[in-house]
């Protein structure tokens, strides 16, 4: 039995998680690109606020393909604009675009992915022939056609992402689900006169909680990577720095030896990619019961 | 004897076995076929008979949890096999459950007085700034004290969990407790303990119980009357000496002389 009185697990794996110095690094590399990213946010909208054009559009066709150096730490683009003035701008986009996602695929996910785990039978039924359709068309193409339908630009990219990538969430909670709903602790609750309402959300949720956080780590950076190859395709973000875009424009110069702007967003890629996917492994071990070694009796 | 507290007839619950893409129905697993038992007000009634008999599904369908295919099950009088809202709800303040399993029938990510509380919150049976009090009366009644509120579940061992499984259905105030091996999972010491608590509760708040287990042994420690259940029917029924002294039925023989004696060679009968 453990000797401090009234730990949840959530506590217990708060703390599993801390032990490990690799879940910090990745920690520290999301805190740092959050701050990225709000301050980016921050600029955004004071310019917008006075009405002018702020430093990541500014244009200096004199001062083109700079080099990294004293005035441009990541150097200049083609068109003579700050690389990482840019690059912040691409972080905001991609958090926007990482959260808006997940909060339009996480809840539909997880709603659809309980009334089919817990009821089962017609409900299930018609829950898992929705998304069977939607995971039988080939993502970026519906992607495409909803951009098209809403038209180019941000809502396009929002609701493209998040009404395709609903599915996996879905079919992650209806299973977690569809484990809980015959246990004897389920059992009880009903025994005690419980409407399904309650037992879904009250008794069930928080024991699949786990999955939607993990679900989340792993959604989060699959979403900012749908967004650059979108915006590099042209569909994505219009007139804003993306990532997708500044890796787009570089490509052009590359081969003449301007390294840097292809170079820095794609370091920038790489890292958000990782740090959320190590995290999403780390948060499985230490959240998922089966996984979990720490706190056994 | 005036009207029995629980009165089951004739009751049946058959499984469907579905073969092919279109789930054809090709036949039927009877868990219960055609089962009739009767407990009185404050009496204990042993379900014994092995693994796979259908005593879990026999107490599921007294629960509600199955749906019967035909019989019926009166509780108080009344008839309960098509109960549904109002009256279900009733049901569930009156007739409880203790599971098996002390590990899997407390939900994890609940305090001990949550889990011991919601039930009577929710049927209105306390009120909420009483809460922490009736908590602790509660797991007073089964032998935990106040520290244990706030904690959760895996911080108890087996046994504690499972006096927890009774304060949660004993704070409904339930007139009838249905034991499904309640303790089966436990260590014999630990099931001692547990089976005289249950006793004490019975004296105490006037309960009844459905003492549902495959070990003879522990029956004749708190029952009144024994059942002996065999592939879904009701093969003896008796008072507890009798079953265990004088067998009429050549199952209950064998469960008999199943179980472990120091002293007794294998197969051969108590006498």
């Amino acid at each position: 039995m453990n000797a401090s009185s009234g730990q949840s697990l959530w506590k217990a794996a708060g703390r599993t998680l801390w032990k490990r110095p690799l879940t910090r690094i990745c920690l520290l590399i999301v805190v740092l690109y959050t701050g990225a990213a709000l301050y980016g946010e921050a600029v955004y909208y004071w310019n917008r606020s006075q009405d002018t054009i702020p430093s990541y559009q500014h244009q200096d066709i004199d001062n083109r393909f700079q080099p990294p150096g004293a005035g441009h730490i990541m150097g200049t683009d083609a068109l003579g604009r700050d690389v990482f003035q840019r690059l912040i701008q691409g972080t905001r986009i991609a958090f926007r675009v990482g959260l808006i996602t997940s909060m339009i695929a996480i809840p539909l996910g997880v709603l659809l992915g309980c009334l089919a785990g817990y009821f089962g039978g017609r409900v299930d039924d018609v829950i898992v022939w929705l998304y069977s359709t939607f995971a039988s068309i080939p993502g970026l193409l519906f992607i495409l056609a909803i951009a098209m339908v809403v038209g180019k630009g941000l809502t396009g990219v929002y609701l493209g992402i998040g009404l395709t990538t609903w599915v996996s969430v879905c079919r992650l909670i209806r299973a977690e689900v569809m484990k809980h709903r015959d246990r004897p602790y389920v059992e009880a609750a009903r025994v005690l006169g419980y409407r399904s309402p309650r037992i879904i959300f009250l008794h069930i949720l928080p024991n699949v909680f786990h999955v939607i956080i993990i679900a989340f780590t792993l959604r989060f950076p699959a979403s900012i990577s749908t967004e650059v190859f979108m915006s590099f395709l042209g569909i994505g973000v219009q007139g804003e720095p993306s990532w997708g875009i500044m890796i787009n424009s570089a490509r052009l110069r590359l081969w003449q030896g301007v390294w840097w702007e292809m170079t820095f967003v794609t370091l920038a890629v790489f890292f958000v990619v990782l740090a959320f996917n190590l995290l999403g492994d780390a948060l499985r071990d230490a959240l998922d019961p089966r996984l979990r070694t720490g706190i056994t009796d | 004897m005036s009207d029995p507290l629980l009165d089951v007839k004739d009751l049946r619950v058959w499984f469907p076995i579905r073969r092919g893409v279109i789930s054809r129905t090709v036949g039927h697993v009877r868990a219960v076929d055609g089962v009739s038992l009767s407990i009185g007000e404050g009496e204990v009634l042993g379900l014994v008979g092995e693994s796979g008999c259908g005593k879990s599904t026999l107490a599921r369908a007294i629960l509600r949890l199955e749906t019967p295919r035909e019989g019926t099950i009166r509780y108080a009088g009344r008839d309960i096999t098509q109960a549904s809202g109002r009256q279900l709800a009733d049901l569930r303040r009156h007739v409880q459950v203790v599971f098996q399993d002390p590990y899997a029938s407390l939900n994890p990510r609940m305090t001990i007085m949550d889990i011991v509380t919601e039930g009577p919150l929710e049927h209105g049976l306390i009120p909420a700034r009483e809460r922490e009090q009736a908590a602790a009366d509660i797991l007073g009644d089964v032998g935990l004290g106040r520290d244990a509120l706030h904690r959760y579940p895996h911080e108890f061992s087996g046994g504690q969990r499972q006096r927890i499984g009774i304060a949660r259905a004993l704070a409904m105030k339930p007139k009838l407790i249905i034991c499904d091996e309640a303790v089966s999972a436990l260590d014999v010491s630990v099931q001692a303990q547990v089976i005289n608590l249950l006793s004490d509760l019975r004296a105490s708040h006037g309960l009844s119980y459905l003492f549902i287990t495959h070990d003879l042994s522990v029956v004749r420690y708190i029952a009144d009357r024994v059942a002996v259940m065999y592939y879904g029917k009701i093969v003896e029924t008796g008072p507890c000496e009798t079953v265990m002294h004088n067998p009429s039925h050549d199952y209950t023989k064998k469960l008999l002389a199943a179980i472990p004696v120091p002293g007794r060679k294998r197969g051969e009968l108590e006498t």
